[in-house]
């Protein structure tokens, strides 16, 4: 019945000698939804650098399995291609690249992978733009440098596209909330949303409740000093809404 | 060219030498960073002729086909200039690969500009080995009249044995008079163990202007110098390069601007990026005479260094002796952005194909800086 997607065993992971991910476990089963709250510094970003394999950042000890392979024997790109995508909550400026060939390499790059035919420049091009019009995103930007000068919500608006056209089976959110007033907060997840249907699996980091009342998680943990401490339904983000971390930043 | 004899491998130091010419040694200040005893070791044959002709550029253009050194193609008929073969030439300069240029020249080409040309001039340098090392020496002079306007391409390529080390001696003479503008482009892709010795000499008039950009691919070692004087109020010269080498060569540009009179300005953007146990060289100076008041030089060389072994050296010289100038110049160099390389590679794009993407940005930024768009294209496509 419940297939896992992603299985996170006794992670522990360091960035730069300092172990930041201590003992981690998380099972998230296709077509599941789950939410990690916590306070700054926790090691939400860490987790997921980890999770795509970023140079720096060093498993020490656990296990990751991602469709019942080791995922943290695949390179980055590797595991892009086999369905991990990450909303990171500082997205990279690229100057120089246009946002279109970046976009037209990443898709093809994961449909080679997936044995699909690559697009070809129109073909690809009907894709973006149609994607990118749910998104708010005119030519004009994806003709610019990738994410050159996009203001902190226009970033965010672009990882969403980036999201919706590799269509991944697994995606993390990191803060895709920050930044966006409230009419990209509803465009944005709303664009996630399109992207539920009862497989593919999402990780959603926020601070904010707000965003989970347009993305409905089905758990929500609260992630401190590098791992879950506590784990609930939904309405345990407005129960931390109203209580803070005070409980579980002092239990240590 | 009349004493010297075909077939004869001269030792070029030493032709030289018995000539009156010093060439540089390697603790010559200005030629220390160039490996010349690589560019000097090998003997070299006068080059044989040869009549095959380089690949087309994909626009439209006046060709010359220049081949081993030697016109190959009826010159073209071109409304608003003026075109002559000259078979010898005199240099008034102390520069030692210019003298020799002169006292050995194969062939050359005098260019008389008059109006503004409706298309560009292509010089199409193409080289055939034909199994020896063979060197040849080409000048053009190249005289912008008053007020005239023109496009000049030299592209330098080869085809056959890519480890003949043979030498390519060039010499520009660039005349820009009063209101005049030359855009001078310039693409080397030289067999990877020839050697490319250039200089560009330019003397620019009152409201003059010279824009270039050269993009240096090929050769084991390749200089291009260049040397402007800016002679009149509102002379302007825009010195733009790239260079790209993953191999051994060494790969110098090298730039002298000289402002002599006030009101005038320069500009030097030069990228390179360098692998493997190539070498990249700048050497660039601005000179500011004492009268030449409310100037403008700035230079900047940016590097991309793909390897451990691979090596960049930076000379900046400003030497100004007026006020009221305004002048930068800066050098930064780096390896591939880490940041960016992972972010490309967290959306599936391969770590290879990655950096291909971020070179080609890196040296497209100053290919972007040529005002005619099809050339713009042309060079994008060469990288
Ligand atoms: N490269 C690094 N070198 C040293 N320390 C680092 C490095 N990267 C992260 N850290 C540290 O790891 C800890 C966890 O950082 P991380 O960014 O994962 O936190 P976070 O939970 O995402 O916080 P926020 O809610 O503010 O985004 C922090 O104390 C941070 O300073
Ligand atoms: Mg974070």
């Amino acid at each position: 019945m419940n297939t896992p997607l992603l299985e996170i065993e006794d992670l522990c992971a360091e960035v730069c000698g300092k172990q930041i991910i201590k003992d981690f476990n998380l099972t998230i089963n296709e077509g599941e939804v789950h939410a990690i709250m916590g306070p700054n510094g926790a090691g939400k970003s860490t987790l997921s650098y980890v999770l795509c394999g970023k140079p720096g950042y060093a498993v020490t000890s656990g296990s990751v399995r991602f469709k019942g392979k080791d995922l943290l024997a695949m390179s980055v790109e590797e595991r892009a291609r086999e369905g991990v995508f990450l909303i990171m909550q500082y997205p990279v400026e690229i100057p120089g690249v246009p946002t279109t060939t970046f976009l037209k390499h990443a898709v093809n790059a994961v449909r080679k992978h997936q044995g699909l035919p690559e697009l070809d420049t129109m073909e690809f091009l009907k894709m973006v733009r149609e994607e990118g019009r749910l998104l708010g995103i005119d030519n004009e930007m994806l003709k610019r440098p990738i994410n050159v000068g996009f203001s902190g919500g226009e970033k965010k608006r672009m990882e969403t596209l980036e999201m919706s056209i590799l269509k991944p089976d697994f995606a993390i959110l990191d803060e895709a909330d920050s930044g966006l007033d409230i009419d990209a907060l509803k465009v944005v997840a709303e664009g996630v949303n399109r992207l539920r249907d009862g497989k593919r699996s999402m990780l959603v980091i926020t601070h904010y409740q707000r965003l989970l009342n347009y993305i409905v998680p089905d758990f929500v943990h609260v992630f401190a000093d590098g791992h879950i401490v506590r784990s609930g339904n939904k309405d345990l983000a407005l129960e931390l809404e109203q209580n803070g971390y005070a409980e579980f930043v002092k239990e240590k | 060219m009349t004493n010297l004899v075909p077939n004869i491998a001269y030792d070029y130091a030493e032709l030289a030498k018995v000539s009156g010419i010093e060439l540089p040694t390697p603790k010559t200040e200005a030629w220390k960073y160039t490996r010349l005893r690589d560019l000097l070791d090998c003997p070299y044959t006068l080059c044989t002729p040869s009549s095959a002709t380089g690949p087309e550029l994909p626009l439209k253009a006046d060709v010359i086909h220049i081949s081993n050194g030697r016109l190959v193609s009826a010159l073209p008929q071109v409304a608003g200039a003026e075109i002559t073969v000259i078979d010898h030439v005199e240099e008034k300069t102390h520069h030692p690969f210019a003298q020799m240029n002169a006292l050995y020249l194969t062939q050359g080409l005098q260019i008389t500009i008059r109006r503004k040309l409706s298309r560009p001039l292509v010089l199409n340098y193409h080289m055939s080995p034909n199994g020896e090392n063979g060197f040849y020496h080409w000048r053009n002079i190249i005289n912008c009249e008053k007020d005239s306007s023109a496009a000049i391409i030299e592209q330098f390529t080869y085809e056959g044995e890519v480890k003949s080390c043979y030498l390519a001696n060039l010499v520009n003479d660039i005349n820009i008079q009063a209101g005049a503008s030359l855009q001078h482009y310039k693409y080397q892709n030289e067999a990877f163990k020839a050697n490319h010795v250039a200089l560009h000499e330019i003397t620019i008039a009152a409201d003059g202007k010279y824009e270039s950009f050269c993009l240096q691919k090929g050769a084991n070692i390749a200089r291009n110098e260049t040397e402007i004087s800016l002679n009149g109020e509102g002379a302007e010269a825009v010195v733009n390069a790239a260079y790209m080498m993953n191999g051994w060569a060494t790969l110098d540009t090298t730039t002298n601007v000289y402002h002599y009179q006030p009101h005038t300005k320069s500009s030097q953007l030069v990228k390179g990026v360098v692998g493997g146990t190539a070498k990249g060289v700048f050497q660039g100076r601005i000179h500011i005479a004492p009268n030449a008041v409310c100037t403008s030089g700035t230079q900047l060389h940016k590097a991309m260094v793909l390897s451990d072994d691979a090596e960049i050296d930076v000379k900046p010289e400003l030497e100004i002796f007026a006020d009221d100038v305004k002048c930068s110049h800066g050098a930064a160099s780096g390896e591939i952005d880490k940041e960016q390389l992972f972010y490309m590679r967290s959306r599936g794009i391969g770590e290879e194909e990655a950096k291909t993407l971020l070179i080609d940005a890196y040296v497209t930024d100053v290919i972007n800086h040529i005002t005619d768009s099809s050339v713009r294209e042309w060079f994008k496509s060469l990288i």
